[in-house]
């Protein structure tokens, strides 16, 4: 039986019949070949959603900063804020002109003690009528800071009165808000709750109208003050030391400016219109142009984005001026030149450094590197650095540094890729003409292979850009837009950065408040940036395909 | 018997000139040319696999070599080994015997591969100009030697470009891309890059492998009239290419050099077997 059976050839269905059959699948009908087609479609279907549902709640809670620093502009104007910011400004002219004294004593005291090799109470005794001088020129101010003292309360005052009316106003929404879906009785409760909840409504032309009808104060005060500082400034202290007269000739020159200044700010004053309305531009112009970030002041809360930005940027571009060599020189010498065996070595170890955690490196920044920068700041024979000693252990040097270690990974490895692109063709030509090696890297290894080295550089930015933990931990975190006018010592002061504040700021502020959805625009700002970068990235890696071939 | 009278029509005759050789060449090869290339024993390994045994043949000057035989036989190592290509690849070394240019060992520690590379040019298989312009593809090789006389360059250019029978049809547009000619005019480039560095031997590693019949024709022609300035080695799958184009075949199997002579005597009357079979068509 069994025999006949191997003997018998299997049976085989026309061709005409094999052709139209259905294949039948295991799983609902529905062969492998689809099963794993739908479950890889979902896949990348639910990264796609997840990836919009996130964009789309950023910007939708960024979004809404605009309208609420609308609101907060609004405010201080209305409450008078921006008026009497107005005049605070001359008062802080005036103190300038106070520190510059100050500055002039200082010099001079050093003099005659180095100098003249007067003892210290020697030396404060011939100080003695330039402080006078000094005293009676700082005195000019007092009626003006009682005044803006007076004009400071006043307006906070309103201001206050009107947050209390906000947050009211607030609590009644959500005991509205609380209303829906609720029983019966405990919505009634609600209802009855909200009702009782009064709201005061500022009238705020009539309330600011004590602080204007200071004016003739104003104006009074500053006419007194004009007149006791020329008779002041007319009899300044005359200086034999040449560099001194030359200072105390400039704060002459600033008394002057000072006369005008005053004028200026008095006709700003008298011309400044409470009923100005805000507009929309301006509420978002004063985030995207915005020199001061101030969060939860008794004055005025300012969300400006350009100190976080420039510092951001600033480490960014330090960063990667240090990784930039670093990470491409060390791809062309592994590529190019490095014998095999070092190239075993060197390219894991350099890939390794992206494996070290940022917090481990934020924390050798703090322990090791901050202080060795400082000390190697401190050494006599270095004073002709610019910003050298260092006034901070944490700066922006010390995160870029960091940071251009953890870019370089990323360059190296990018720029190596690009360079091992290049066709071997190209390399062997260039060495059949009789070129050296290093001619051939330079005019036509690394040529061709730059867009993919720029590539490799922009991503590098990107890395830096939103790295977070090293530039908490090293930057210094002091929130004020570096100084340009310290010439290149601006490297060396501590900055914010925009992914700083937000790691920083976020865990502490309240949901959906003014402050949170700063953040958040910060957060967009950022977003874009990475955009910008991974698409510039892109764009030239594309037309480096194109051009090789 | 082999015959190779009469050879197939070529299927594509350019109408600019007739092709120049029919058979092999007209008048035998002048025995009495110096000898440029002298190969003597030369054993070649890539690590420990050796790639070319006892290698010894000599090539006359200003005369084209064919190096044929099939694919793996060791003769495009051998044509890497005149330039020292091969010390671009890791393990590859000259084991044994000698390779003198003009009676210089060029394995000698002492010989500069620098100089060795101006007097011995090359063209290779796959037309490789650079990514830059027609211009400063030609000029490449003398600008890295500090050629910076602009009236220099331009008349080496014009030079070679005519010397490579391009100068015609890319005189207009020397400053665009390379990358822009048909392959066959890429190759006729890379032929005037090697020229206008001014060597002595050019060698060609199957630089028509890639080239329709039509740009065949016309590097063959070109290798023709190069042959009265340099010494040309080539190295060809193309036996009738061989057949054509040179003086003087080298038939190489499995490594070893199987019979050198006159490309009309490997073609007309081999003396061994194998290389009768090679160039009949029976094996390879």
């Amino acid at each position: 039986m069994s025999a006949t059976t191997e003997n018998q050839p299997l049976p085989r269905l026309a061709t005409r019949e094999v052709l139209l059959r259905k294949r039948r699948g295991w799983f609902f009908g529905m062969t492998g070949d689809q099963v794993v087609k739908y479950l890889f479609q979902g896949n990348a279907a639910v990264s796609i959603i997840v990836l919009g549902l996130i964009t789309f709640t950023i910007f939708k809670d960024a979004v809404g900063f605009i309208p609420m620093n609308h609101a907060n502009l609004a405010v201080y104007r209305l409450a008078g804020l921006e008026y009497v910011d107005l005049y605070r400004e001359q008062v802080t002219a005036h103190s300038t002109m106070s520190r510059y004294l100050a500055d002039i004593r200082a010099r001079q005291l050093d003099i005659l003690m180095q100098q003249e090799g007067l003892t210290a109470a020697a030396a404060m005794a011939r100080l003695a009528a330039f402080d006078d001088f000094a005293n009676k020129f700082a005195d000019t101010i007092n009626e003006q800071e009682t005044l803006l003292g007076t004009m400071s309360d006043l307006v906070t005052a309103v201001k206050e009165r009107q947050k209390v009316a906000e947050d009211l106003m607030v609590a009644r929404q959500n005991l509205l808000g609380g209303m829906q879906g609720a029983a019966p009785d405990r919505a009634a409760q609600l209802q009855k709750d909200a009702a009782a909840i009064q709201i005061e409504v500022i009238d705020f032309k009539a309330e600011i109208q004590p602080v204007l009808a200071l004016r003739p104060e104003l104006v009074a005060a500053n006419a007194s003050q004009i007149a006791a500082m020329r008779e002041i400034a007319a009899q300044a202290p005359k200086f034999a030391d040449a560099e001194l007269s030359r200072r105390m000739g400039k704060f002459q020159g600033f008394v002057q400016g000072y006369f005008k200044e005053v004028e200026v700010i008095a006709g700003r004053m008298a011309a400044w219109d409470q009923a100005k309305p805000i507009g929309w531009l301006e509420a978002f112009n004063a985030f995207a142009f915005g020199r001061k970030w101030v969060t939860a002041s008794f004055w005025q809360d300012w969300y400006g984005i350009i100190p976080l930005l420039s510092g951001s940027l600033l480490i960014a571009f330090l960063a990667l001026l240090i990784a930039l060599p670093l990470g491409v020189a060390a791809a062309i010498y592994v590529n190019q030149v490095a014998r095999p065996a070092e190239q075993k070595f060197i390219k894991p170890y350099i890939e390794f450094i992206s494996a070290i955690p940022s917090v481990v490196l934020g924390f050798f920044g703090i322990a090791m590197l901050g202080e060795t920068l400082r000390r190697v700041s401190q050494i006599p024979a270095l004073d002709w650095v610019p910003g050298f000693p260092m006034a901070e252990r944490l700066n922006a040097t010390t995160a870029a540094c960091l940071l251009a270690l953890m870019a370089i990974p990323t360059i190296f490895s990018l720029a190596e890729d690009a360079i091992n692109n290049v066709p071997r063709s190209f390399k062997e030509a260039s060495f059949a003409l009789g070129a050296t090696r290093l001619q051939t890297i330079i005019h036509i290894t690394v040529p061709a292979a730059l867009s993919g080295i720029m590539a490799a550089i922009l991503l590098g930015f990107g890395r830096v850009v939103g790295e977070t933990m090293v530039v908490l931990l090293c930057a210094g975190n002091r929130i004020q837009t570096p100084d340009l006018a310290s010439g290149l010592g601006v490297i060396f002061q501590p900055v914010h950065t925009m992914t700083g504040i937000i790691a920083q700021e976020m865990g502490e502020v309240v949901r959906n408040s003014i402050h949170y959805r700063a953040l958040f625009m910060v957060g967009v700002v950022l977003f874009l940036i990475s955009l910008l970068i991974n698409w510039l990235a892109q764009k030239i890696v594309r037309r480096y395909r194109i051009s090789i071939g | 018997m082999v015959t190779l009278a009469p050879m197939p029509e070529p299927t594509v005759t350019p109408s600019a000139a007739p092709r120049p050789v029919a058979v092999a060449p007209a008048a035998p090869a002048n025995p009495a040319a110096r000898a440029v290339i002298e190969i003597d024993d030369v054993d070649f390994n890539y690590g420990a696999a050796r790639a070319l045994h006892d290698i010894t043949l000599n090539i006359p000057e200003r005369q084209v070599t064919a190096f044929i035989g099939p694919s793996g036989c060791g003769k495009s190592t051998l044509l890497r080994c005149l330039n020292r290509m091969n010390d671009l690849i890791d393990g590859a070394r000259v084991s044994a015997g000698q390779i003198r240019i003009d009676g210089v060992d060029i394995n000698d520690p002492r010989v500069d591969i620098i100089e060795l590379r101006k007097r011995v040019g090359m063209v290779f298989q796959k037309s490789n100009p650079f990514p830059k312009s027609i211009y400063e593809n030609i000029t490449y090789g003398l600008r890295i030697q500090g050629q910076k006389s602009k009236a220099r360059l331009d008349e080496v250019v014009e030079r070679s470009l005519r010397g490579a029978a391009l100068w015609d049809e890319v005189k207009d547009r020397l400053h665009e891309s390379a990358l822009g000619m048909s392959g066959g005019q890429q190759q006729r480039l890379c032929i005037a890059r090697a020229i206008a560095v001014e060597p002595e031997i050019i060698l060609m590693d199957e630089p028509c492998s890639a080239l329709d019949p039509i740009a065949t024709a016309k590097v063959e022609e070109l290798i023709h009239e190069l042959k009265k300035q340099f010494t040309i080695v080539i190295v060809t799958h193309n036996m009738q290419q061989a057949a054509r184009c040179s003086d003087r075949t080298a038939f190489f199997y499995l490594g070893k050099l199987v019979e050198y002579a006159d490309t009309r005597t490997i073609f007309m009357n081999p003396a061994n077997p194998q290389t009768e079979a090679y160039v009949s068509g029976r094996f390879g």
